[in-house]
Order: C-alpha cells, then sequence, then structure tokens
C-alpha cells in the first residue's frame, strides 16, 4: 500500500478511487505474507528469484575462498598450506560449488526473474514449484558443505570419476554427501527448467508471437529444453553410483562385468551441455545489452535464434572430447573432435552478430557495457583455445594440465561471469530503484579484468611447459614458480574486484541515487515496470505489437500501468495470469495461481530427512519420511484448482477466456510434457547403461543368471497394455460425464498396474537372482526398478485422480486432471514396453 | 511451396535431430564394429561398415536437403510477397529459421562424416 504512487493516467475522481482500489487489490493479492511466516511461505517469483541470485553469490563467495587457498598453496613449489588430502578436498568443492551451486543456479535465478517481467505477466505458471526449487537447492547446497561439519569432506574432484570414488578406493562417506547433496540440489534445475518452458511457450504478452520473443527468452527456452535432456545423465550416474555405495551394486566394477569408463559417458554426456547450459543464458543476456547500448535494435536476430538452437543440438555432440585419453577408437575421437569444432560456428554466428550491432549502432559505455566487452575479449581467447583442444593430438599433449584449467576458466569466466556481471549491473536499478555508484563499479571491473588475466593467462605456458592440474605441488626443475606466484598474487586481486562489486551492489539497495524511469533507455518490456518492480509487475497485462515495444509503442508504459486493460481487476482474490497460443500469442485461456504456502518448504524438508536418514544408513528413517512427503505432495495438487474455481472469466470487458482446468493448452499439460522429456532422457540414459555394459560382457546374460521365462514376462506385458487401455477409457469416460464408469476405469487401471508388478517382478528374480552378483543384475534389477517405480506412481496418481473426479473436482468441463493422468499412464506403459523388450527380449538375441 | 504451409517449433529443429540421429547412429555403429567386429568384412574394396556409415551420412544430408529446400523456398516466396501481416512475417521467420537450421545440420553431418574418409574404421 505504501508504494502507491500518485496517480497520472485516470483524470475523473470516481475513475481515480477506482484505479487505486484495483492496484490497492493487486498489492494485497500478491503479496507475501508477514514477517518469518511470510518470508518462509513465499512463492512469488521476484522473492524466489532474488533468492536464488543472493544464494548463489553466497556460493561464489565460498567456492571463491576455496581457490584462495588453492593459489596460496601453488604460489611456490613445497609450500605446506594444505595438505595432499585437504588440498583434494578444496579443489573438489570448489569445482563443484562453482558449477553446481553458483553457475547454474544463478541464471536460473535471473530467468525466473527477467522472464515474466520480459514476456509481460506477473508470475511463472508454477510458483510453488519454483519455491520447491529454491529450497531444495539451499538444502542440497547445505547438505554438501555440512560434510565439513562431519569431516568427510568429497574429494573425488568435480567430476568424481570411479573407481576412485567407489567404496573400495574412498571408503568414508564424502562421496555420499557429492552425490546425494548435488543431486539434491540439482531437482532446482530440472524444476525450473520445466517452468521455464512452459512459461515462455504459454505465457506470453498478447502479440508477442515468436518473431518478438525477446532474445533472451530464446536462449533461456533453449537453456530449458537442453537442462530436459542433459541433467538427466548426470542424475543417472549419481544414483548408480550411490546404489553402489550403498548396496554394493557392481556398474562401475571390473571384477564383476561392470566399466569405470560407463562413469565418465554419463557424466560428460551431461558435464559438456553443462557449459552450453551455463553460456546460452549469458548469451542471452548480451543479446539483451547489446542492442541497449549501441542504442538500435540488434542485427541479425533469425540469425541469433538458430545459434541458439544449433548450439542446444550441437553441444550434445561434444561429450567425448573430454575422454581423448582413455583408449577410445580413433575414429570415434575423430567424430567428437569435428563435433568440438562444428560448435565453434553457432557460437562465431552470435559474436558477428553483436560486433555488427555495436558496429551500426551508437556504442554508449556504460559499466555494464563494460563487462560486455570484458566478456568479448576473455571469451573469444577461451573460445579459440578450445578450438586447440578439440585437435587430438594437442589435447593429448595439453591433457591434464594448467593448460586445460586456464582454457576452462577463460570460457566460464569469460563466458559466463562477465555477462552475469553485466546483467546484474543492468537490471539493479529494476530490482532496487537505484542506480549503481559509477565510480566504484568501474573500479571494481578493471580489478576483475586485469586479476583475472592475470591469475589464468600464466596458466596457459605452466600448462604447455608441464604443470599438472589436480597436483597439490609442482617441481621446482619446471621452472614456473614465479608464474605461479604472479598467478596468485593476481588472484587475490580478482577476488578483491568480485568482492568491491558485490559491495557495490548491496550498498546500492540502500545508498543508490533513485531512479524509477528506464535508466538505460531499453527497449523490452520488463522497462515498462516502476522501479523497484511491484510484487504483481503488470497492473494490466501488456499488449505488444513490436520486437522492441519501448521503442515503438510510446504508449505502452502508461496502459500497463492503469487498470483498465487485461486481468486488471482481481477476480475472486486469486493471482491470475494470461495465457496465449505457442506460436501467435493471442489469449487462450486465464491461469489461477496458488498464493503463499508452506508444501514446498515443507516437502523439501522431508525429503532433507529423508536423505539424512539415507546417508546415515538409516533406511528406516527414509522409508519413514516417504509417507509424509507423498501426502504433503498430493494435499499440495488437492489445492489447485476444483469445483470451486470458475470455468471461465471475463479478462477485460467483452472478452472471456477459460480457467486453465478446461483450457486445451493448459500448464499443466505442457509441464506433464516437460517432466516427461526429463523423465524420457533419464529412462533413456539407463538404457544407454545397459547396452554400454553389453558391448563388452564376454556373454550376456551373465554372472549365472538365465533366460526369464516366457510365460508370466507376457502375462506381465499383457497386464501392462491393459492398465493403458483402462486409462484411455476413464478419460473417454470423463469426457462422456459418465463419472462412475471413469472412477471405474481409473481404479482398473490401477489394478493392472499392480498385476504387472506382481507378475514382472518374480519373473526377473528367479531369472537373474541377486543384483550384487554381477552388473548383468545390477542394470536389470535397476531397469526393472526404475519402471516399476513409474508404475507406482501412475498408480497413486491414478487413484488420485479417481478421488477427484468422485468428489467432482474433475469432470467433462474440467477435464485438464485426467487427461494428465492418461498422459501419464501412456507414457509409461510405452516405457515399459521398451523396457520389457530390453529385459526379457533382448539377451536371446545378444 | 504449398506443401509446408505452416512450420512450429517441432519442424523446425527437424534437421538438427536428423544430425543428432545420424551422429548417434555412426558412432554407435563404429563402436559395435571394434567391440564386436560388426561388419567388418571387405566388401567392393572397403569395410562392409564403412558403406554403412556412408550410407547412413547420404540417407541423413537426403532427410535434411528435403526439408531445407522446400523451407528456404518458401522463404523466397514470402518475401517476395510481403502482406505485412503478422502471421506471414512469422512463418517467414520460421521459414528462415528451418532453412537455416538445414545449412547447420548440413554442415555438421558433413563434419562428421570427413573422419570416416580418413580413418580406418578402428585404429
Amino acid at each position: 500500500m505504501s508504494d502507491l504512487r500518485p496517480d497520472y493516467t485516470l483524470p475523473t475522481p470516481g475513475d481515480h478511487l477506482r484505479h487505486t482500489d484495483r492496484i490497492a487489490a493487486l498489492e494485497r493479492i500478491w503479496a507475501n505474507g508477514r514477517g518469518l511466516v511470510g518470508q518462509l511461505t513465499a512463492v512469488n517469483h521476484t522473492t524466489i528469484a532474488l533468492r536464488f541470485i543472493v544464494t548463489g553469490l553466497c556460493f561464489l563467495l565460498i567456492g571463491g575462498m576455496l581457490s584462495m587457498f588453492i593459489r596460496l598453496q601453488l604460489a611456490w613449489p613445497g609450500l605446506d598450506v594444505l595438505d595432499p588430502e585437504r588440498y583434494a578436498q578444496f579443489v573438489t568443492m570448489h569445482g563443484t560449488t562453482m558449477m553446481f551451486l553458483f553457475a547454474v543456479p544463478i541464471m536460473e535465478g535471473f530467468a525466473m526473474y527477467l522472464i515474466p517481467k520480459m514476456l509481460g505477466t506477473r508470475d511463472l505458471p508454477f510458483p510453488r514449484l519454483s519455491a520447491f526449487g529454491w529450497w531444495c537447492y539451499l538444502f542440497g547446497g547445505l547438505f554438501l558443505y555440512s560434510s565439513f561439519l562431519f569431516g568427510s569432506v568429497p574429494d573425488g574432484g568435480w567430476f568424481m570419476y570411479t573407481p576412485l570414488t567407489d567404496s573400495t578406493y574412498s571408503p568414508g562417506k564424502g562421496a555420499d554427501f557429492w552425490l546425494i547433496g548435488v543431486t539434491f540440489a540439482e531437482i532446482a534445475a530440472v524444476t525450473a527448467a520445466v517452468e521455464l518452458i512452459v512459461a515462455i511457450l504459454i505465457t506470453r504478452a498478447p502479440g508477442m508471437d515468436l518473431t518478438r520473443m525477446p532474445l533472451f527468452a530464446w536462449a533461456i527456452l533453449v537453456t530449458a529444453f537442453m537442462i530436459a535432456f542433459g541433467f538427466p545423465p548426470l542424475i543417472l550416474a549419481s544414483l548408480l553410483l550411490e546404489i553402489q555405495r550403498a548396496f554394493d551394486f557392481a556398474f562401475f566394477e571390473v571384477a564383476r562385468g561392470g566399466d569405470p569408463l560407463l562413469w565418465q559417458h554419463l557424466f560428460w554426456l551431461f558435464g559438456h551441455p553443462e557449459v552450453y547450459i551455463i553460456f546460452l543464458p549469458a548469451a542471452g543476456v548480451v543479446s539483451t545489452l547489446v542492442p541497449t547500448f549501441a542504442r538500435r535494435p540488434i542485427v541479425g536476430y533469425t540469425w541469433i535464434v538458430l545459434a541458439l538452437i544449433a548450439t542446444g543440438f550441437l553441444s550434445f555432440g561434444l561429450w567425448v572430447h573430454h575422454m581423448f585419453a582413455v583408449g577410445i577408437p580413433l575414429l570415434a575421437l575423430a567424430f567428437f573432435s569435428a563435433a568440438s569444432m562444428a560448435v565453434a560456428i553457432p557460437t562465431g554466428i552470435q559474436v558477428f552478430a553483436w560486433i555488427a550491432t555495436l558496429w551500426a549502432g551508437k556504442p554508449w559505455l556504460r559499466v555494464p557495457m563494460l563487462h560486455i566487452i570484458g566478456f568479448f575479449i576473455t571469451f573469444v581467447c577461451g573460445g579459440l583455445t578450445g578450438v586447440m583442444l578439440a585437435f587430438v593430438p594437442f589435447d593429448w599433449q595439453a591433457h591434464d594440465t594448467h593448460f586445460v584449467v586456464a582454457h576452462l576458466h577463460y570460457v566460464l569466466i569469460g563466458g559466463m561471469m562477465f555477462p552475469m556481471f553485466a546483467g546484474l549491473y543492468y537490471w539493479l536499478p529494476l530490482a532496487s530503484g537505484r542506480m549503481p555508484s559509477e565510480s566504484l563499479s568501474r573500479s571494481a571491473f578493471w580489478l576483475v579484468f586485469i586479476g583475472f588475466n592475470l591469475t589464468f593467462l600464466p596458466m596457459h605456458i605452466t600448462g604447455l611447459v608441464g604443470m599438472p592440474r589436480r597436483v597439490d605441488s609442482y617441481a621446482m626443475e619446471l621452472g614456473v614458480h614465479w608464474l605461479n606466484l604472479v598467478s596468485t598474487a593476481a588472484g587475490f586481486v580478482l577476488a578483491v574486484g568480485i568482492i568491491a562489486i558485490l559491495v557495490d551492489v548491496a550498498l546500492c539497495f540502500v545508498l543508490g541515487r533513485r531512479n524509477d524511469e528506464n535508466p538505460w533507455q531499453a527497449p523490452t518490456l520488463e522497462w515498462a515496470l516502476p522501479h523497484p518492480a511491484p510484487k504483481y509487475n503488470f497492473a494490466s497485462i501488456p499488449e505488444v505489437s513490436d520486437r522492441d515495444p519501448l521503442w515503438r509503442e510510446p504508449g505502452l508504459v502508461d496502459a500497463t500501468r492503469r487498470t483498465d486493460g487485461l486481468l486488471a481487476d482481481a477476480h475472486g482474490g486469486w493471482r491470475w495470469i494470461l495465457g496465449t497460443s505457442i506460436q501467435s500469442a493471442q489469449p487462450e485461456q486465464a491461469i489461477r495461481l496458488s498464493n503463499s504456502t508452506w508444501y514446498p518448504l515443507l516437502c523439501a524438508l522431508c525429503i532433507a530427512v529423508l536423505l539424512a536418514g539415507f546417508i546415515t544408513s538409516q533406511y528406516w528413517l527414509s522409508v519413514l519420511m516417504l509417507v509424509p512427503l507423498i501426502g504433503l505432495f498430493l494435499r499440495w495438487l488437492w489445492t489447485v484448482n476444483g469445483r470451486d474455481a470458475p470455468l471461465e472469466i471475463e479478462v477485460k470487458p467483452g472478452l472471456w477466456l477459460p480457467t486453465q482446468a478446461a483450457a486445451k493448452n493448459a500448464p499443466g499439460w505442457w509441464a506433464l510434457v516437460g517432466t516427461l522429456l526429463i523423465d524420457g532422457s533419464l529412462f533413456a540414459s539407463l538404457v544407454y547403461a545397459y547396452f554400454y555394459l553389453w558391448l563388452h560382457a564376454p556373454a550376456w546374460p551373465a554372472g549365472g543368471a538365465t533366460f526369464t521365462a516366457p510365460a508370466p514376462a507376457a502375462a506381465a506385458l499383457a497386464a501392462l497394455l491393459l492398465a493403458g487401455i483402462a486409462a484411455w477409457r476413464a478419460s473417454a469416460a470423463v469426457r462422456a460425464t459418465h463419472t462412475q464408469r471413469a472412477v471405474g476405469w481409473h481404479v482398473l487401471a490401477v489394478v493392472a498396474g499392480v498385476a504387472f508388478l506382481a507378475l514382472q517382478l518374480p519373473t526377473i528374480a528367479d531369472a537373474v537372482g541377486a543384483p550384487q552378483r554381477h552388473a548383468y543384475g545390477s542394470v536389470v534389477w535397476t531397469l526393472a526398478g526404475f519402471h516399476a517405480l513409474h508404475v507406482a506412481v501412475a498408480a497413486l496418481v491414478g487413484g488420485f485422480v479417481a478421488l477427484r473426479i468422485a468428489r467432482g473436482h474433475v469432470d467433462a468441463a474440467r477435464p485438464l486432471e485426467t487427461r494428465i493422468a492418461t498422459g501419464f499412464w501412456h507414457y509409461v506403459v510405452a516405457q515399459g514396453a521398451i523396457a520389457w523388450a530390453v529385459l526379457h527380449l533382448f539377451p536371446r538375441f545378444a | 511451396m504449398s506443401l509446408v504451409r505452416t512450420l512450429g517449433l517441432l519442424r523446425l529443429s527437424l534437421p538438427l535431430a536428423v544430425w543428432a540421429l545420424h551422429f548417434v547412429a555412426v558412432y554407435s555403429l563404429q563402436g559395435l564394429a571394434c567391440a564386436r567386429a560388426l561388419w567388418r568384412a571387405p566388401w567392393a574394396g572397403l569395410e562392409a561398415m564403412t558403406w554403412v556409415l556412408w550410407g547412413l551420412t547420404a540417407v541423413a544430408l537426403a532427410v535434411i536437403i528435403a526439408s531445407g529446400v522446400p523451407a528456404y523456398r518458401a522463404w523466397r516466396a514470402l518475401r517476395a510477397d510481403p502482406d505485412g501481416r503478422a502471421d506471414t512475417v512469422r512463418q517467414r521467420f520460421l521459414f528462415a529459421l528451418a532453412a537455416q537450421c538445414a545449412l547447420i545440420a548440413t554442415i555438421g553431418v558433413v563434419f562428421t562424416a570427413v573422419p570416416v574418409a580418413l580413418l580406418p574404421t578402428c585404429a
């Protein structure tokens, strides 16, 4: 309420009153609760995104502190700042923190903050999911760092290669802290991916069709799809290694038919796309800032979109270039070498488009632009050493030396941190309503730029001379001690620069000069908001007709602040956002969102306790925690949209739109599609692991296992197909308003699913025996178990929806939930059919 | 031109998806050839596997070109006849993007195929 601005839009006293009433209602509806409870229950995207950013910056400081110790140890040969054990721990935690707890989450934070504001909407489509993601990220990070308290810090490197990290060579709990903590934190990445895909596809402002979408949104869309396909291999690898460590399975153990290289394949199948998952959002930031500071529209919009999409694909064909030295046949190496060079093409397209934009414009060298220039210089150098390393013979020379350390820091700091700082300064006025200090910010940039280059440029030389990475010292005879001393000294300059930037940003919120109107004269929609942005973002959802709306549509800012446009009226006191069609962005539906709630925090807490039980081998506690966890999730789902929600609302005078339970392109439906992409990728990674182990096995089935019995296997498949048919009939019955029949079909699907499990699992037990005997048994049981879990979830979802139908929350007019249940069942049946063929048929033909 | 009237995000990515499938197929078959001696027997002067890899490359390029050329033509047609409507502008953008994706995918497939010409299957 206190934030109300003088009204200048509506002249007459009566209208003025109505306007202030409506603004007051929006303020009230979108506000977080009061005090600590309000903070713990907040779900609003502005709040959650800022938390992601602040948490990410905290982890940047912690990871940076670790690197200062590393640099001190390497300042001169034979120092004793860290003993070898501590050194390995600090190197591991530095890399892990920077990749998983800083780079990825902070870019998610930027995306979650900016995407709704840039697209002209009020929030992300699943606010509770965002909040849940942030809690998982926070708890996962704390979980990982709690290893310091228990004296078992992970020390296997951020890449956790087996066999070093299996229970024989890493007997403590260090590796478990890594595997569980990182996977816990990654929940945030996959939930953010689903959230952002749906937000970008169906919640853009009316008129913002695909050609008018901001390039940052394109970058985030591609990134979110890459997370959906790229993170599951790592999640799977972590699960397999943790299962091996906890239950003595044999995926990576040679003596029992496993293969340590399987870990490397799965890890880098994630690890290389990961580099682009970090870089593409940063490229989106650059594509947003360059036109603003060149003061002209971007050159080559279509080409930049092409570059983003092409990078998204090509980056999945590079992973083996991290494995050039492990003994893979030369032709295979050459495929990856060629793809590693090909990916430079789309990146080059973007760089030239940015240069052309600056060339054709009238560049304005403000602080964000300084960081963009830092990005250009640094990133191009890192890209060029990347092309050098893509050559197999050169890689063999430079492998495992500080040359690689130099390369990867040029790419990551150049490609991600400079654009991130540019973005931080650029959007600071929007978040704080104040301008950063011009003098401190410029000095800080130069400290970072000079400090960075003096730290890492010498490492190209020390690496080529032969200084190994990941080792706590080096020989005086190499003659690189002076260069190392320079690196260490400059490393501290870099650290001072980063701290200066963070202090500058923090001070800005208190001391900065107030500025509430588009300080950079930027063209994108987020700058139509008052600064600092109100929680509801736009009083009226904007309607746009250009790619650079604020440059081309002078009346737009006023229109978004008046309360006579789309969704300006608070219907029933709920949080509403507008849904539009994917290609043309025509208004299609009104989406009702959740208010503040405890569910995200409570669910994340349950998972934390569950995982704590697992790591301490108190498995009863883990199993026990499933009860509140499932209960909370079901309750969470129950409170979304029921029979109390209207079927349609008037979003502006004369325009009625269906609400999401009745709409075809409902966010829940697209969230299912996104989730199944992630899950499908997880499943594909597991099937890949199966065939990888088969490829190098002398016999298959192995380890004393036999073929499964054909009759019960065939009966199991029939039961599974029956479940799929029943789920399909259930949705048809809902559409035909046969409520009882719909409930019956859903229940039949559950029964058929249980019958499938009862037939399939004993058949496998008879043929394969214990999973610990051989890698064959390990992978077969994991595949069967993975699918069994899906059947259980489908049964839970089906039962839930049956109950919702019986209670009148789902019917012919609100069919969304039964559509989702049926869609999930069909996916589970398809996955089961593939798994069935792999488990029962393939061994007979292998 | 009239073959491809509307184009979605999924169709747009088809050429790059073909690149990905080609990459996976070529890499997997090469792995099978080396680990399991699949199709190593010589056939018309080259290993049978080499012919298979060439065949897959030809198929991939054919599919990519078959999706890229109509998109390019549709883009040219829309450029020659601009009516300024948002739908037309968007279609033109999508056709341009599809043609460019096909171009990049072609380069990608050729890049992947070059080693097949230069190296023995298993070395």
